[in-house]
């Protein structure tokens, strides 16, 4: 499952972003709202006309689980994942794992992150967010 | 012209519930289709309309109608997705025979959800949802997981706390206990609760509903029609459905209210009535916080109250809102939420027996309440005058 990177007709260029480091968005020409996931048409405006832009890296936890029974047979209990809110558009969401200790100590919902990407652990070629506390410096 | 009370169901019909039942989601389907028939007194022969849902885990609507030897099949409805379709497979047989498309349409729910199609993934591929791209990789894909996301926000609320979900769970078994048909009907208590293994936190096992085996058939058939049957007839008497909340920013902020808050003004004003009027709930409950969640969003219970009500057996036997009284998702089975339409039906004839709500004329039933799946529907149903 792991094996080639996920992505299809209209995300295979995000995800290739994120292979980047670089977490992209989409930003309406027309009206400028920003969307995420990617998809062709604004739901604000109705334009088809997009343009692709970095996104700022930060936002805060909407949400966070800590998944204490194995659902995939490589991912070893307990493990978190967050929902964040970007800071770019309050109705972004994003799924994205959590460069923190694994009990979730030190999350709470609202706590400021900034991205994070890490190619470990799931697979050559595939790149995934990681959020750190917006404080912590890491190389 | 309105949908409000010119569609009735006629006929409700089980198969199962079991944990394997060794046979396919097309003969379980047959199997409540059957009972349901039997149970309106119609032979299968009448049946001109066909409506189900399912995730790529059961029989498709068009096999199910050919097996029952239909060939003129005037409405077919096989809708893709799960929990937020059951009230919505409803409302659209009742529309069919509201506006004369057909005249008896059965709607069922099958699926093999134990031994064949677990929602957890095994079994299966996941769902070829555009959206779990950006959710597998992390290890993010169940459903008991994508609820912990919400149920987390919903306790940040400080509105419920485990208290409260663990006397829901409570709370439903004793319901159950009066169900024959239920799957658990041995009592827990709170300290069975709050031992209940994490699954994903902050929702622990006996927060999530049960894995069964099972299908559910309802009859709906005209007003006029279902008054000459055997069964005392219960009105579709609202409908509404709506948009849920899945990944895709669609100007929802925050994962609390459920898009159900947006739905329930349209659902009351289906039917037209108020929420004061409704006298039982049956809520689809896959996991303990979407009860008080919807109770809530719903508007049965000021937001501010919900915990003391369901804590002080508001919604229990006796209480002033009966809520999920045949044990629900969590201690019935689990047929996507058709199992508590029937229920409601069988509350509103007046034939729950042992766990009765005495007078219960006004049923609020809901499908999943908009999370996940991208769909939200609900119905009221109430007992013909």
């Amino acid at each position: 499952m792991m094996a080639a990177m996920p992505g299809d007709r209209d995300s295979a260029w995000w995800w290739a972003g994120l292979a980047a480091h670089r977490l992209m968005l989409q930003r309406c020409v027309q009206c400028g709202t920003l969307r995420w996931p990617p998809r062709a048409m604004c739901g604000v405006c109705g334009a088809f006309d997009t343009a692709e832009v970095q996104a700022s890296g930060r936002g805060q936890v909407a949400s966070w689980i800590v998944t204490q029974r194995a659902f995939l047979p490589h991912l070893k209990p307990p493990y978190v994942v967050l929902l964040v809110r970007l800071a770019d558009q309050e109705d972004l969401l994003l799924p994205g794992g959590w460069d923190g200790p694994p009990d979730a100590s030190g999350l709470r919902i609202g706590l400021e992150v900034r991205a994070g990407f890490t190619d470990a652990d799931a697979g050559p070629d595939l790149t995934l967010l990681r959020w750190r506390p917006a404080g912590e410096e890491r190389p | 012209m309105s949908l409000r009370d010119q569609a009735a169901i006629a006929g409700v019909g089980w198969a199962g519930y079991s944990k394997d039942s060794g046979v396919s989601t097309l003969t379980l389907a047959l199997r409540a289709i059957r009972a349901a028939l039997d149970d309106a007194g119609l032979d299968h022969a009448a049946v001109d309309g066909v409506a189900t849902h399912g995730v790529g885990d059961s029989t498709p609507a068009t096999v199910v109608a050919a097996a029952l030897g239909l060939r003129d099949v005037r409405f077919i409805m096989d809708q893709v997705g799960g929990g937020g379709l059951s009230a919505t497979a409803v409302g659209h047989a009742a529309m069919a025979v509201a506006v004369g498309q057909a005249d008896a349409v059965v709607v069922w729910r099958a699926l093999n959800a134990r031994s064949e199609f677990r929602m957890g993934g095994t079994g299966r591929a996941a769902p070829a949802l555009a959206e779990f791209q950006y959710q597998v990789p992390y290890g993010y894909l169940a459903p008991p997981q994508q609820f912990a996301m919400v149920a987390r926000a919903y306790l940040d609320t400080g509105r419920v706390n485990e208290k409260v979900l663990g006397t829901v769970a409570l709370t439903q078994r004793a319901y159950a206990e009066r169900n024959p048909r239920a799957m658990m009907r041995v009592p827990i208590t709170m300290e069975d609760y709050l031992a209940s293994p994490w699954v994903a936190e902050p929702l622990r096992r006996l927060d999530c509903c049960l894995e069964s085996d099972a299908a559910v058939a309802l009859v709906v058939t005209s007003t006029a029609r279902a008054a000459a049957l055997r069964q005392p007839a219960v009105l579709v008497s609202g409908f509404a459905t709506g948009a849920g909340m899945t990944l895709y920013n669609t100007g929802r902020t925050t994962l609390i209210p459920s898009p159900a808050r947006d739905l329930a003004p349209r659902l009351y004003a289906s039917a037209g009535i108020g929420p004061a009027d409704v006298d039982i709930a049956e809520l689809y409950d896959a996991f303990t916080f979407l009860v008080p969640l919807q109770l809530e969003d719903y508007g049965l219970v000021p937001a501010g109250e919900v915990g003391p009500f369901i804590l002080d057996g508001g919604t229990g036997p006796g209480g002033r809102l009966p809520v999920n009284t045949h044990g629900g998702h969590l201690s019935e089975g689990y047929v996507h939420g058709l199992n508590h339409v029937a229920e409601a039906v069988t509350q509103l004839r007046g034939s729950a027996e042992d766990r009765q709500v005495p007078g219960a004329a006004v049923a609020l039933v809901s499908s999943q309440p908009g999370y996940v799946g991208g769909a939200t529907s609900a119905l009221i149903l109430r007992r013909a005058a």
